[in-house]
């Protein structure tokens, strides 16, 4: 770990992530894809995948790369690979985004822009999960490690899954096409991709930097691991839901609702409220009695995670899943997962920052605070207006109401550009007082690039 | 004549989840010029190439089984010194039995402080001292970014895993 703690692309990987978070919600306010057209149009994967892949998977991949060496006290093995792996992931994309939109007939190439962005994306995560599982492996890992690890091989299944549909849709696959991918394949790659890979991963994080930074006693707890073992069950039946379906009918035994999927939803949901039980203990005995903002807002998104179980179970016992997955899938993407995110970069980016900044000088010369490198009280007035907006949006996709979603999304992106403005002021240290902001010997950071060697 | 070689195994410091790098940069500054360093862990220490390699030393790696590594740094463009060899001191342990460091001056308790302020006061602690004076603190977990600094610093540590889960670092001014 010599001259290694701080991962020097996280910042990079961060940067890329919000340009194209704020650029979703700017298609999302403009009526472009669902819920102007239908879930499964090109323009609406348009907008998904930016959500999904350019947004919450650079974040997740960013974190991840200084997250890991932490929580397990080993360095990053095979940090070279780091960039390499963003160019495949943003190249990736970009083909993937240009294939849909050729899918959608806004032009037209002789490229085989699917089939490209299905080789370079798995290329991306594999480089990514080759360099985090390598540093895990053989590590004495603690629980949240251990949710990683499994996030890990769920975006190689997504991705993967992903290339097929890919590759299906350029027509590489002929032998596939018997295979009806829409109904088999496509809900294990939305589940796995969202509920293995962003929402597992998530979890894991989130075990160790709350009673971090909250001093919450973090030794292990059995209600964290029976979440971990029926989380790990969930997902595989979730895979296999398909296959033992399968095999179910050979035998005779076709049924309705294939078993599998009702227990790995059960399954799913005990290892959410184990995971509640968990945060409500980490909120309940934290020693810090003031909350810092990131603590605060991330409550929004714990109450956004138990919300999208409820209409889940809601929906399923309705019989209009399939009528509101829209509605379900913004409510995880952007209530959850982006709320999560949103609330710990809050945190991560000043504390990075202040040690990029002040790691040098400290105890030699007095530093701020990092808290000093931002302004709570007009940070958490961004946070309530996303989560609001948030809420609105997920009721009026509820009730059909594309006009109102518009208005709704106005808000979050008002608010997301409100949080970034202040992310950009921390890293640019405006908020420290100019006596105390560069003392002899410290470095101002780049915005976003890694300082030079 | 080759010089015997000065062995450190760290197994045991790494399954304790300790930080074993102290102990190796203690063992490095007490070789014979010319010596040999053997290295006994649980990993490939990959990192350690590169720090002991700007030192000149050059890494043999192998595995010896049950995931065990066992790597010898060779000093390249250095003679051995025969007149040496007899003096070289073996070391088989945790932390060098060649060296003893006086007792802490200073005894830190930043468990229960918000991150990054166990580190900031720690540091203070070290800057305060003089040099060769030691400083102990508790801190509330194995402190990755304090270690990078101490290193970049010059100080060296000891550190392990109390039995009710919290790190005691012990450091050495340098």
């Amino acid at each position: 770990m010599i001259g290694t703690a701080l991962s020097r692309w996280t910042m990079s990987y961060f940067t890329v992530a919000l340009a194209f978070l704020v650029g979703a919600q700017m298609l999302m306010v403009a009526g472009y894809g669902f819920p102007a057209v239908a879930v499964e149009a090109p323009e609406t994967l348009v907008l998904v995948h930016m959500v999904t892949i350019g947004w919450l998977s650079m974040l997740m991949c960013g974190a991840l790369f200084q997250f890991v060496p932490v929580l397990i006290a080993q360095p990053l093995r095979g940090e070279r690979l780091v960039l390499p792996a963003l160019i495949c992931l943003l190249t990736g994309l970009a083909s993937l985004l240009a294939g849909f939109l050729q899918l959608a007939g806004v032009f037209d190439t002789g490229i085989p822009l699917l089939a490209l962005a299905g080789t370079l994306l798995p290329a991306g995560f594999l480089l990514v999960a080759g360099v985090l599982g390598g540093t895990l492996w053989r590590a004495n890992l603690q629980l949240p490690a251990r949710f990683v690890a499994v996030g890990l091989g769920c975006v190689l299944v997504t991705a993967i899954l992903g290339a097929l549909f890919a590759l299906l849709l350029s027509g590489f696959l002929p032998a596939l096409a018997v295979i009806d991918f829409r109904t088999q394949a496509l809900p294990v790659h939305i589940a796995v991709g969202l509920g293995g890979w962003l929402s597992f991963t998530a979890i894991g994080v989130s075990y160790r930097l709350l009673p971090m930074f909250m001093l919450s006693p973090d030794r292990e707890r059995a209600s964290s691991r029976v979440s971990w073992w029926s989380g790990v069950v969930a997902l595989l039946l979730t895979v296999l839901a398909s296959p033992i379906a399968a095999f179910l009918e050979k035998m005779g035994l076709a049924a309705a609702v294939s078993p599998a999927t009702r227990l790995a939803v059960a399954l799913g949901m005990a290892a959410l409220v184990l995971y509640g039980l968990d945060l409500a203990f980490f909120y309940r005995h934290r020693k810090r009695r003031t909350m810092e903002l990131n603590s605060r807002a991330a409550q929004g998104a714990f109450l956004a995670l138990a919300l999208s179980a409820i209409l889940l179970l809601a929906l399923l016992a309705t019989g209009t899943l399939e009528r509101h997955i829209g509605a379900l899938l913004y409510l995880v993407a952007f209530g959850w997962l982006t709320g999560l995110g949103l609330s710990q970069l809050y945190k991560i980016v000043p504390f990075l920052t202040w040690l990029e900044c002040y790691g040098p000088v400290m105890g030699r010369k007095p530093t701020p605070r990092v808290q000093d490198l931002v302004m709570e009280r007009r940070g958490w007035i961004w946070f309530a207006l996303y989560f609001l907006g948030v809420l609105a949006g997920t009721a009026t996709l509820l009730v059909d109401q594309p006009g109102l979603f518009r208005a709704a999304a106005a808000a979050t992106l008002l608010a997301t550009l409100a949080i970034v403005a202040e992310l950009v002021v921390a890293r640019r240290l405006a908020n420290v007082p100019d006596d105390k902001r560069l003392p002899e010997g410290a470095s101002r950071p780049r915005l976003f690039l890694p300082a030079p060697h | 004549m080759t010089l015997p070689y000065y062995d450190v195994d760290v197994r045991p410091i790494l399954r304790e989840g300790g930080e074993p790098f102290s102990a190796i940069m203690a063992a490095v500054e007490a070789l014979a010029p010319g010596q040999s360093l053997r290295l006994l862990a649980t990993f490939k220490p990959i990192p350690l190439f590169h720090v002991l390699g700007s030192r000149g030393f050059e890494p043999a790696a192998r595995e010896i089984g049950n995931g065990d590594w066992e790597v010898i740094f060779t000093p390249v463009g250095q003679q051995p010194d025969p007149v040496e060899a007899e003096q070289a001191p073996a070391v088989d342990g945790t932390i060098p039995t060649s060296e003893t460091w006086p007792a802490p001056v200073v005894e830190l308790d930043n468990r229960n402080l918000e991150p990054p302020e166990p580190m900031v006061r720690t540091l203070e602690g070290v800057e305060a001292l003089s040099p060769g004076q030691t400083l102990a603190a508790l801190l509330p977990r194995e402190p990755i970014f304090l270690f990078e600094e101490l290193q970049s610093r010059g100080h060296l540590w000891r550190g392990a895993f109390e039995p009710d889960g919290h790190y005691r670092v012990l450091i050495r001014r340098g």
